[in-house]
């Protein structure tokens, strides 16, 4: 294992780092208290190569390896300090891109793949609905074969990207009775008659990330849409979720890194008892946890790129990785509004919003608590 | 290289303790549908296929793990055998 970047991968996080820093924040205070998705920052992310990290070139993407890919993100989280921009851009890539990318014919991978990378289409998954979310192959949203094509209905509920989203992968049981083995999954487009998203729903966090329900009340979706197999839903989202769980917090860690460098600086420039707080060794002492826990959160991360991309499964890395990371980022962004005192609770230090941002990633992508139970599954307990 | 024979009696074997335990080991048919009966979950699939591939150094295709590559113990043998 060789945790050295080469020259082309420094050059790479270097590069859209400065993006980041350069052209993504200006304006951020405002677009989160409106809730607005900055589609100006989307296009200037996926010009730069970012939505196509991980697709081969011959479908638009730049073709990086898992670890090259996990780098990048990182330091686009570090660069830029709008995380609900950077969540889109990860639902995007893990719970789209990357599951047309392994299960699309090779049809679909041309027909969708290029303008997944490109930021031309913008997309999510549909999986969670209002009584099925944790206990997920309970869903109810029905796909009825009808010819050669699929009739669904039923309705879906925090899709991120959903109100802008011109693709959805919605997931759909064709046959209750045969339970999760039932499942299927197709692309939705937008547009497609009876297929209906609601506008934007208010969240605590994440409030430049736009989010939406679906409604699909006999929507009729050619068969062509189906991605894999019918009653392979469960094997595609599996698939979908273990990429998603190791990679979507990978910005987070950069995030982290920015958090325990304002730290820093905040804790050597501000005087109280005539001198720095960083002397004071409870203070010291929390940012050595902060700091220990971005380095271990790295190293969650690195490992289950790096396993990846030796061609093994990450089911047991990628859990503990999104579990380690989620609660770690939470953890930092609470102590790193803690050492900024009253100012670290006004929103002009935009720190509160990165606890707010980081506080739905113990959710997403399978709580904390269904990452314990998979990990603890894993383990044979 | 690890014979079909040696590939299914450690597959067989790894299912009965992790998933079936207490069962007779005759029940455990080469043709028993391990994910359309439920003995394998999504969850158990991740745990024998993570088994399988640090047991014999072969690593596994997203889509293979479906019903049509793992319903059975011999669908599941004829799968590891091809990437030995
Ligand atoms: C910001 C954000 C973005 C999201 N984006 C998407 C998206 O793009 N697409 C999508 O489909 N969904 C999305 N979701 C939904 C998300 O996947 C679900 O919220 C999540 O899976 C939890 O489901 P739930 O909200 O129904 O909570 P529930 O499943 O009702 O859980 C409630 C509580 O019970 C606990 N719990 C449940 N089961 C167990 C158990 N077996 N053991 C112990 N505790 C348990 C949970 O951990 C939780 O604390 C998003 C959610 C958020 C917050």
């Amino acid at each position: 294992m060789d945790f050295g970047w080469t020259k082309e991968q420094k050059e790479l996080r270097s590069g859209i780092e400065e993006l980041a820093k350069g052209e993504l924040n200006e304006g951020l205070i405002e677009r989160d208290v409106n809730s607005e998705f900055n589609r100006k920052g989307w296009m200037q992310c996926a010009e730069a190569g970012v939505h196509g990290l991980p697709i081969p070139v011959e479908y638009g993407g730049l073709g990086r390896d898992t670890m090259t890919t996990v780098g990048v993100l990182e330091r686009l989280g570090y660069g830029c300090r709008d995380n609900g921009l950077v969540f889109s851009i990860n639902a995007h890539m893990w719970t789209l891109s990357i599951p047309i990318l392994h299960f699309g014919t090779d049809e679909q991978k041309k027909r969708w793949l290029p303008g997944l990378c490109d930021g031309s289409l913008i997309g999510g998954n549909a999986m969670s609905e209002p009584s099925s979310g944790s206990d997920a192959y309970s869903l109810t949203t029905s796909a009825r074969r009808d010819g050669d094509s699929y009739v669904l209905n039923g309705n879906k509920t925090f899709v991120s990207n959903g109100s802008e989203a011109d693709l959805a992968l919605v997931y759909a049981t064709s046959d209750p009775e045969k339970g999760p083995a039932g499942i299927s999954a197709f692309i939705v487009e937008k547009g497609t008659p009876g297929f209906e998203a609601t506008g934007h729903v208010e969240k605590m966090g994440n409030r430049t990330s736009p989010m939406a329900d679906l409604f699909f009340d006999d929507c009729r979706v050619p068969a062509e849409n189906r991605l894999s197999s019918e009653g392979d839903g469960v094997s595609l989202f599996t698939h979908s979720m273990t990429w998603e769980r190791a990679c979507i917090l990978s910005s987070a860690v950069g995030a982290m890194d920015r958090l325990v460098e304002m730290s820093v600086r905040h804790a050597k420039t501000r005087k109280q008892f005539g001198q720095p707080i960083g002397k004071f060794q409870m203070i010291a002492s929390r940012i050595v946890d902060m700091k220990l826990r971005v380095e271990t959160a790295r190293a969650l991360l690195y490992k289950a790129a790096w396993l990846r991309d030796q061609g093994r499964s990450i089911f047991l890395e990628s859990a503990m990785a999104k579990l380690h990371i989620s609660e770690s980022w939470i953890a930092t962004a609470q102590d790193a509004m803690h050492i900024q005192g009253g100012q670290g609770y006004m929103r002009e230090t935009e720190v509160e919003r990165e606890l707010r941002d980081a506080l739905g990633s113990r959710i997403y992508s399978g709580t904390s608590e269904i990452q314990r139970v998979l990990i603890a599954s894993m383990m044979g307990l | 290289m690890p014979s079909p024979e040696d590939v299914k009696a450690t597959i067989k074997t790894y299912i009965l303790e992790e998933f079936l335990p207490g069962e007779d080991p005759d029940e455990l048919t080469d043709s028993v549908e391990l994910m359309t009966m439920g003995i394998l979950d999504s969850i158990s699939v991740m745990q024998l296929v993570s088994f399988v591939e640090e047991k014999f150094d072969c690593s596994f295709d997203a889509h293979e793990l479906s019903v049509d590559h793992m319903n059975t113990l011999e669908d599941i043998t004829k799968l590891v055998t091809s990437k030995l």
